[in-house]
């Protein structure tokens, strides 16, 4: 293993032990997920020969690249996703806002009249 | 002629109260005015007390966001309160940072009056001493808007307008930040029957303004709200 592989693989497993240790007992399943996918990086960090084997077999070139197609196709997803998401909670705040606001003006100085109207 | 005036404030402080004595000062020449102003979530928010005294010819009503939205969101809800509190001839929107004059005012005013259904401030036709990078920076908004719907105007993001009950009616604001001077400007433009004219607006800038005007940067955050309306439109 070259010196850039332990880094990673320090990395990866430091943040795995972070996290595990910071969970407070909530997401326990989602943090299982992220243990198994984290685990299965530093497996290919370790032995990167078997990610060619694995590339090899579905006629991709370098195991690298078996491993991040599927990583940027699913992160460009997960971006749109979340700012799908974001952009509909935006609406939500604004529209619970405003209704607040506009029941709540006050037009104690308009001409009757026009208040009424 | 009665006279709606939309107007969002974010920590004006004392220069809102400037801005609404200098409504004030005109409200008799345009007839009567009623100021629809919404405090977008400001710390310390505006308390009603502090307004202007109510008159004959003039008039505050207040609103208030719990949070900070945005310029655009608080336009829409200045808008929306606008509409649904009786009939005026005309609805402005303008600043409150006191940037622009009341002649600006009464010249929008008078072309709904005339019976254009959009009057666009321009900056460019009032005299105003444009400060350089601002100048790039509004004829490059200029170009982006001309590129989006095939028409120019002199001054894309100028916060003095006018519209007529029925345009106003038709205009949604639905972007809360600065990208919503694009979605005005493409819902006039895209309104082929409606009469459009620019009116001379005359905008005093100073260091506080320019400070918490549109900066560079706001660009590529107003492409990037753009963006996402573009992309999650049916989600809004």
């Amino acid at each position: 293993m070259t010196l850039a592989s332990w880094s990673l693989l320090v990395l990866v497993l430091g943040l795995v032990g972070f996290d595990l240790v910071a969970s407070t007992g909530k997401n326990r399943r989602a943090l299982l997920l992220q243990v198994v996918i984290f685990l299965t990086g530093a497996f290919f960090v370790v032995f990167p020969s078997h990610a060619t084997t694995l590339a090899h077999a579905a006629g991709i070139g370098r195991g690298v690249d078996f491993l991040m197609y599927p990583v940027v196709i699913w992160l460009t997803r997960e971006s749109l996703l979340a700012r799908r998401r974001r952009v509909e909670d935006s609406q939500k705040i604004t529209a619970l806002t405003r209704a607040l606001a506009l029941a709540t003006a006050d037009h104690r100085s308009m001409p009757r009249s026009a208040a009424n109207a | 002629m009665t006279v709606a005036i939309l107007m969002p404030a974010y920590n004006e402080g004392d220069r809102l109260l400037c801005t609404l004595h200098a409504v004030e000062s005109a409200a008799a020449q345009l007839g009567g005015v009623t100021v629809f102003l919404v405090d977008d979530g400001g710390e310390p928010a505006i308390a009603a007390c502090d307004l202007p005294v109510s008159n004959a010819q003039f008039h505050v009503v207040l609103a208030r966001h719990a949070i900070n939205l945005g310029q655009g969101a608080a336009l829409e809800t200045a808008r929306q309160l606008a509409l649904s509190s009786g009939e005026f001839q005309a609805y402005l929107t303008m600043d409150s940072d006191g940037q622009h004059d009341v002649a600006g005012l009464r010249a929008a005013a008078e072309a709904i009056e005339r019976g254009a259904d959009v009057a666009l401030g321009s900056r460019f036709l009032g005299g105003s001493r444009v400060p350089r990078g601002r100048r790039a920076l509004l004829r490059a908004a200029g170009l982006f808007e001309w590129a989006l719907t095939g028409r120019r105007l002199g001054d894309a993001h100028n916060g003095l307008r006018a519209f007529n009950r029925r345009a106003l009616q038709a205009i949604r604001i639905r972007h809360n930040r600065m990208a919503h001077a694009t979605e005005i400007t493409q819902h006039v433009l895209d309104a082929s029957q409606w009469s459009v004219v620019e009116v001379p607006v005359v905008i005093s800038y100073t260091p506080e303004s320019l400070r918490k005007g549109q900066r560079a940067s706001a660009a590529l955050e107003i492409l990037q709200d753009l963006l996402s309306h573009y992309l999650f439109k049916d989600s809004t």
